[in-house]
């Protein structure tokens, strides 16, 4: 059987090599033709990105703030920063992704490194998996379909991966006029403290909040938690634990803050309304 | 030996092609140029295939880019006591902000590290969709996977150079990812740090395998590719009536479809 | 090419002699220079080997020997036979090539070994020896408030500068038998090392800082969070949401003349209790990601020095 399929390829493969002789075309200029109108085309848009990037960045298109293609830089290195939310490049987006997906610590293994050299290893082994001489798309069902799902796949998780959100304690803090605007409490001293408090505290890191935060473990929106109704002495119980109140919950207690910050969150979240 | 004069234009002819004449014959080498450009591929070649060629332009201006840069970027995650900032970061926006076209240059060395990866991507769908990759091309499908693997890692190091925030710390994500590969991990770790934790070695040593080392590992498996491409031939497309493997195209009638006598031998298909 | 001939001139056989006598010139020459003895020395030398050279050529015509024959007649045959026949023809008429081969293929090893070993040493080594770290004083214990955590940044190697800068949690507990008691926590993630936050209000106007040395106090917080993949903490360093595989890593620490000193990092398990009382489950030093007991900690048997 393997000897017959062995003649039958190399028999294929010299039929070709005498069609190509017989009837092929000089690669030059007829390929290479095509191949410089392609290479003309990747250099134009390698150096136009080039262009957007510098030209899109705000003002003297130079410094830290972002244009249509990101920064052209960050701040410099801080090896003892404790409030930087560090982001691979987009190609690494579909791996980031993937860490995401495998949020137990026992199963973090996997998607670190796991299932990348899984697929790695399946991708070598390609040509001695699929040893047909079928080339015809319609004639080679599983390839179609394996092609489908990896490209759907990384492109989701890649997707995904770039607009994961995640929460910046000191950008947090920035926001509170807009959220206070939103919510209409922007002359309630005890919430405007509670608004500052939920951005300190790290709350958004696992609960999201008007468009922001992390959105992990399960935690709730917390946009319209006011409008629950569920008073300040629940939400005073519940911070100080969340498990007592809440059976099941792997929200960490916060009585640690002290019972005014405890009050001054709670009139936070009752004021949270919903916004317009 | 000529029995007649030559003519003028002959003789300029003669005249020009004297040093092509010349290295030809003490090296070989315009033959080797010969061969290539006017070797025979199939004629039903599709645009599809120019992507190889793409990725192949693609790593040359970051070649060119990268080499470049490499004369105004300097390593050194020091801080430079007259400005407070690394020494490394000053470099990278004295190239963004001060040089001419230093700009021009570190955006196209950026951007076209994403277009190298995507091209790598498409180039394997390409050859992954047309079969390209069966006898007798599975070596040149495996160089290819190892390309694209030491393209990604280009991109990890070179993340590290600009020695900004998001630099470091997805360099310390990246790290700690390979440190949780079982057994080796956590040596592999270390020796990417260059220590337990980033140190004051680690951006050199991510300099040097992202300036050398995998530069040069990408341009001998590239030498090799191109070898294999070019001793193996090009495949048809694989919905071509006329594709290559598929014997005379006499015996055919017009809508290119074998007449049952021949249908035997394509049975299996091409 | 000139075919070769039979009246083809003479040529002498291969011979020392005029090596010597070169030798013994070169010694002539130095000795005229340094001493008087080395040149004589010298120039016994090159008489001794210049006779004989002399006698040697004068001696008549010299018959060849049979391999430098050989290659000639055998030269015009052999373009035609395969490599592999020369080979083997080669090793019939002379014996020594097999070990000519074998010598070649060692020595080559060795060179190769000699220039290769301490670079690949010195490319691997430095990585995984003089690891650690010497201990850095953060200030008085005064300086840190009883049951307050303070973000405290320092430089753990002062000679490679800012590139060492870490970040550590420091609480003063008051005092365990006589001794003051500390937790310092590291602000690197256990899931994958990005910087951890402190969940709480800070007391940004108290920041004190000498040398290196910046300390932060914070109001009070309820634990710490990671941003990147929302890991959690509580306030003892335990994991308590998310991916993180183990609690928090800590740091040794040592007191002298009244002020605090912190040491090496270790990795912890998980803590049991709070506080001065906290029982610490503490194991080597691992990069983040890795278990440090249960089943998996056997993914990662030995650890490289730290």
């Amino acid at each position: 059987m393997a000897t017959d399929r062995i003649t039958e390829r190399r028999r294929i493969f010299k039929q070709y090599k005498e069609d190509v002789e017989e009837r092929g075309k000089p690669f030059y200029p007829f390929a290479m033709f095509h191949d410089t109108v392609m290479s003309l085309v990747v250099v134009c848009v390698i150096t136009g990105l080039a262009i957007v990037w510098k030209y899109s960045t705000p003002g003297d298109h130079i410094g830290t703030d972002p244009g249509w293609l990101g920064k052209l830089y960050d701040d410099p290195a801080d090896p003892g920063t404790f409030s930087f939310v560090p982001r691979p490049d987009w190609y690494f987006y579909f791996l980031f992704y993937l860490l995401r997906i495998f949020k137990w610590p026992d199963t973090v293994v996997i998607g670190t490194v796991g299932l990348p050299t899984v697929l790695l290893v399946i991708l070598i082994a390609v040509p001695f998996i699929d040893v047909r001489p079928e080339r015809r798309l319609l004639r080679r069902p599983v390839a179609i379909v394996a092609s489908i799902l990896v490209v759907v796949s990384m492109g989701v998780l890649t997707y995904k991966g770039a607009t994961a959100k995640e929460s910046l304690g000191t950008e947090l803090v920035a926001k509170v006029p807009d959220w206070a605007k939103t919510q209409g409490f922007s002359g309630n001293q005890q919430a405007l403290g509670g608004a500052k408090l939920f951005a300190e505290s790290g709350c958004l890191n696992c609960h999201t909040y008007l468009g922001l935060g992390g959105g992990f473990a399960g935690a709730p929106d917390l946009s319209a938690e006011g409008a629950k109704n569920k008073g300040i002495d629940f939400q005073i119980r519940h911070l100080e634990n969340p498990a007592g109140v809440n059976p099941g919950s792997p929200m960490p207690s916060f009585q640690g803050l002290g019972t005014a910050n405890l009050k001054k969150l709670a009139t936070f979240l009752e004021a949270s309304k919903g916004g317009k | 030996m000529a029995t007649r004069r030559l003519t003028r234009k002959e003789q300029m002819q003669q005249a020009i092609l004297y040093p092509v004449d010349w290295l030809e014959e003490r090296s070989g080498l315009v033959g080797a140029v010969k061969y290539f450009l006017f070797r025979k591929v199939p004629g039903d070649t599709n645009w599809f295939q120019t992507l190889g060629s793409a990725t192949l332009t693609a790593f040359i201006v970051q070649a060119l880019t990268g080499t470049i840069l490499a004369m105004y970027y300097k390593p050194d995650p020091t801080i430079d006591p007259r400005t407070k900032l690394p020494v490394a970061y000053e470099s990278m926006q004295h190239i963004t902000n001060d040089l001419w076209a230093g700009w021009l240059v570190r955006g196209m060395h950026r951007w076209g590290a994403s277009v190298f990866i995507i091209l790598m991507f498409m180039h394997m769908g390409r050859v992954f969709l047309f079969g390209a990759y069966k006898y007798p091309r599975e070596l040149n499908w495996i160089i290819g996977v190892l390309l694209l693997a030491m393209g990604l890692g280009e991109g990890f190091t070179g993340y590290l150079l600009p020695w900004d925030q998001t630099s470091y710390w997805a360099t310390v994500v990246g790290v700690n990812l390979n440190g949780t590969a079982p057994f080796l991990g956590p040596f592999l770790a270390q020796f990417l740090n260059g220590g337990t934790y980033i140190n004051g070695d680690t951006l050199s040593r991510f300099y040097a395998i992202h300036m050398l080392m995998i530069p040069g590992a990408i341009a001998a498996l590239i030498g090799l590719h191109l070898y294999l491409v070019i001793r193996l031939g090009v495949t048809s497309p694989p919905w071509s009536k006329e594709a290559a493997g598929t014997g005379p195209l006499d015996g055919r009638a017009p809508n290119g479809k074998v007449g049952r006598a021949g249908l035997s031998r394509f049975r299996r298909g091409r | 090419m000139t075919e070769p001939h039979d009246d083809h001139p003479h040529v002498p056989g291969p011979s020392l002699w005029p090596v010597g006598f070169a030798v013994g010139i070169v010694v002539l020459l130095v000795g005229v220079i340094i001493s008087w003895w080395v040149a004589g020395l010298g120039a016994l030398i090159a008489l001794a080997f210049a006779f004989l050279w002399v006698r040697d050529l004068t001696a008549g015509t010299a018959l060849a020997h049979a391999p430098e024959v050989a290659p000639e007649t055998g030269g015009a045959a052999a373009a035609e036979e395969p490599a592999a026949a020369i080979h083997e023809e080669a090793e019939e008429r002379y014996p020594r090539s097999k070990f000519l081969e074998l010598s070649t293929l060692g020595l080559g090893g060795v060179i190769g070994g000699i220039v290769t070993a301490p670079a690949i040493g010195f490319m691997v080594a430095p990585a995984f020896l003089k690891q650690g770290q010497k201990d850095h004083d953060l200030g008085p214990i005064s300086d840190f408030p009883e049951g307050k955590y303070v973000i405290a940044t320092y430089m753990a190697d002062k000679s490679q500068g800012e590139v060492s800068r870490r970040t550590a949690f420091v609480r003063y507990n008051g005092q365990l038998k006589g001794q003051p008691s500390f937790t310092i926590i590291s602000n690197h993630c256990a899931h994958l090392g990005c910087p951890v936050q402190a969940n709480g209000p800070l007391d940004e106007k108290n920041t004190k800082t000498f040398g290196d040395v910046t300390l932060i106090p914070t109001v009070s917080i309820a634990g710490f969070g990671c941003p990147c993949h929302g890991g959690q903490y509580n306030t003892e360093g335990n994991r308590i949401a998310g991916p993180p595989v183990r609690a928090l890593d800590r740091y040794a620490f040592s007191i002298r003349n009244g002020r605090l000193f912190i040491g090496k990092p270790f990795s912890v398990s998980h803590v049991d209790g709070a506080g001065s009382s906290a029982v610490i489950h503490k194991w080597t030093f691992s990069f983040p990601g890795e278990h440090v007991n249960g089943l998996e900690s056997w993914l990662y048997p030995i650890q490289p020095p730290h």
